[in-house]
């Protein structure tokens, strides 16, 4: 990973430069479907090799392998000829891809015969991450993924470049679009002394600049403790439920060897069901979580790692669940919405898990990084509580013919700082919306609600994982839900006029009296 | 502030599901017409092909037109409903939408929030003088829209809305 691109050998490139990407990334784009060509030809041969070893005749033996066996010279400079090809088109769309930082803007130039320039304002940047596909990992590369508000569109990615590079280029990139969007100086300025942080080993010696973007590490999540997590799930207990009644039908029936043969017939219902829990696994797998001034960064990957930046500053609700299945061990995962990240985590990207399963401990202590203090009573009360405890509006006996099982413990509290509210009497869910983050409220009232005088009371947040509901209240209390929210919300707007990373790195504003306390600048105005 | 608040009553409006006060405003009744027109255009056809079948073929056709017009009817009725519902009212900070009579939905969206507000109308509607006011927000859930609002008003509200978002404006 030393062979960094002839352009970018030194410490830092002049911005506005044109920068090539590493010379290995068209190989590894084609080089996919390369080695399928080589492995398909390979395979090819083999068999017509093998059999004629064994002297068997091989029927109808594809012409080409015949040709290969006749003229080996022959294959053999077509073989040459193809990878003399492939590697000329590589090279040639390597020359061509450029990309650079200028004006405020990053742009990429890529393309031979069609052309593409594409770039994205420096201010749009909403994160910008490192990830490392296996194949790239074994090189040694990493591609920079920087995702801009507007969807999976206007992403733009830059593949490949040397692993420390990549990480040169996201910090440098982070630094830039932090200070775009700060509009103020002395972004980094206070984070400067913040601790650094061995690296996994993946190099020696860092670039300055580098040790305060690792940030200080929160917590990791043991692979053996994802692995149990991620098999409590319906989907496992469906499995074990098929299989078992697999078994005992060919028990009791003594169609043993029947209903054994009948059971390929399940494959892609159990394929389903494992692909699912596979992918959980794989994505969320060498979990870590550290922290910086302004941001979480988010490792995560079993094959694929995926570094990201989740700022502070963007983080809008926080949810603390816990599935039914998890409750005898105690565990709990947390997620947040944050703005301008998609969180469909179709391509196993997923920045909106801080905490795939983690213990209480761990889960209040990732509320703690992002300034929810674990000590509050409404958080307590929202992760554990029953219902009844003082400050806690919920819904009233009434709701118990749409809500049967929790409505006595869902509700919400009104913290000085943020909205709690809890859901769910066997799965868990506590979800915390600081006043500044409220976006807009909405009540809602179906016709069996309003007979029953209820109505449901929303908060609604940016896209995401997390959704903000205290259903069921009382008519009169969510309208008082409404005008309380929504008064609060307006104070904390008026106290924080501006987006902006707060230095002392919580999505709550600071407690008077633990202002002093906090390192970093004051709030930028 | 520059902009005046618009509520009529001095007295702070409280927002509720149910109550009309005089502040809460209601959208222009031309909309239950083009809605009505809207309505018309797909069941008249419908309605004059169940009729000249019922004269050609066979007099059971009558049965389908009955039933064409029934739902006419009630699909009047509920516009009607629907259209008298939809009220609205500008707040010292924030517009509140509410619709619906059966599914009753009220949105709050402070101004300081607003990210555009889109005013839109077709070529039925313009016909009328309406035209429809989309209000955005960062989130795409949370916007609300606000129909059948006269053309010189629904521009007026847009100018108003942003410069009062100007005003408040809260970052993300």
């Amino acid at each position: 990973m030393t062979d960094v691109p002839p352009g970018a050998t030194a410490a830092a490139p002049a911005d506005e430069d044109w920068q090539r990407l590493h010379p290995l990334s068209p190989l590894l784009r084609g080089g996919v479907v390369l080695l399928a060509v080589l492995g398909y030809a390979a395979s090819r041969v083999v068999d017509r090799v093998l059999p004629a070893a064994d002297g068997g005749p091989s029927g109808g033996a594809p012409d080409e392998a015949a040709v290969v066996l006749e003229h080996p010279l022959l294959a053999l400079a077509a073989l040459l000829l193809v990878i003399a090809g492939v590697a000329t088109v590589g090279w040639v769309s390597w020359r061509f891809s450029r990309f650079r930082v200028a004006r405020g803007q990053l742009e990429l130039r890529s393309g031979v015969l069609y052309r593409q320039h594409r770039q994205v304002p420096l201010e749009r940047v909403q994160a910008v991450e490192t990830t490392r596909p296996l194949l790239a990992r074994l090189l040694g590369l990493s591609q920079v993924v920087v995702q801009s508000a507007g969807g999976a569109d206007s992403h733009l990615t830059l593949a490949y470049l040397g692993a420390g590079r990549a990480e040169e280029v996201r910090a440098h990139l982070l630094d830039l679009a932090g200070r775009a969007d700060e509009r103020g100086p002395g972004a980094g300025a206070g984070g400067g002394g913040a601790p650094a942080t061995p690296s996994d080993g993946a190099g020696p010696a860092r670039v300055a600049g580098r040790s305060r973007d690792e940030g200080v590490p929160v917590l990791d999540v043991p692979n053996g403790r994802l692995f149990v997590a991620t098999l409590l799930h319906p989907a496992t207990l469906v499995l074990g439920l098929v299989v078992l009644g697999l078994l005992v039908a060919a028990a009791v029936t003594g169609l043993g060897a029947g209903v054994l043969a009948g059971a390929p017939a399940l494959v892609p219902v159990v394929f389903g069901l494992a692909v699912g829990r596979v992918k959980e696994l794989l994505v969320h797998g060498n979990f870590a979580l550290s922290r910086t001034d302004t941001a979480l960064r988010v490792r995560h990957g079993l094959t694929e790692l995926r570094a990201s930046s989740v700022p502070l500053h963007r983080v809008q609700a926080v949810e603390a669940l816990q599935p039914l299945w998890w409750r005898p061990f105690g565990w709990w995962r947390v997620r947040v919405n944050v703005a301008g990240v998609r969180s469909d985590g179709s391509d196993g990207n997923d920045q909106t898990t801080l905490l795939p399963v983690g213990t209480l401990g761990d889960a209040l202590r990732v509320l703690a990084t992002l300034g929810v203090r674990p000590d509050d009573p409404f958080v307590v009360a929202a992760l554990e509580g029953d219902g009844g405890e003082p400050g806690w509006v919920g819904p009233p006996r009434a709701a118990r013919v749409l809500d049967p099982w929790s409505w006595r413990r869902s509700g919400y509290a009104v913290s000085d700082t943020a909205l709690h509210l809890r859901s769910g009497r066997w799965s868990r869910s506590a979800v915390v919306v600081p006043h500044a983050r409220v976006q807009s409220l909405a009540l809602e009232q179906g016709p069996v609600q309003a007979r029953l005088g209820l109505a449901t009371g929303r908060v609604v947040s940016t896209p995401g994982p997390v959704s903000a509901r205290a259903a069921h209240l009382r008519t009169g209390d969510a309208e008082a839900f409404l005008a309380l929210v929504g008064a609060r919300a307006r104070e904390a707007r008026r106290a924080v006029p501006a987006a902006g990373p707060r230095p002392g790195g919580s999505i709550l504003p600071p407690d008077p009296a633990e202002t002093v306390a906090r390192r970093g600048t004051p709030l930028v105005d | 502030m520059s902009v005046p608040p618009v509520s009529p009553s001095s007295e702070p409006v409280v927002v509720t599901l149910r109550d009309a006060g005089p502040a809460w405003r209601p959208v222009s009744p031309a909309l239950v017409t083009v809605r009505l027109v809207v309505l018309a255009v797909v069941l008249v056809p419908l309605l004059l092909v169940c009729v000249g079948l019922a004269l050609l073929l066979t007099p059971w056709v009558w049965l389908g037109a009955g039933v064409l017009v029934l739902v006419g009817a009630w699909a009047a009725w509920v516009v009607r409903r629907q259209v008298s519902a939809i009220s609205w009212v500008e707040l010292d900070d924030e517009i509140v939408i509410r619709k619906g009579r059966l599914f009753r939905s009220l949105v709050s969206v402070p101004y300081g929030r607003l990210q555009y507000v889109d005013i839109q109308s077709g070529p039925l509607a313009r016909a009328f003088g309406l035209a429809s006011c989309e209000i955005h927000t960062a989130s795409p859930e949370s916007g609300g829209s606000l129909p059948g609002l006269p053309t010189a008003e629904a521009e007026a509200l847009r100018t108003r809305l942003a410069a009062r978002g100007e005003a408040q404006r809260a970052g993300l």
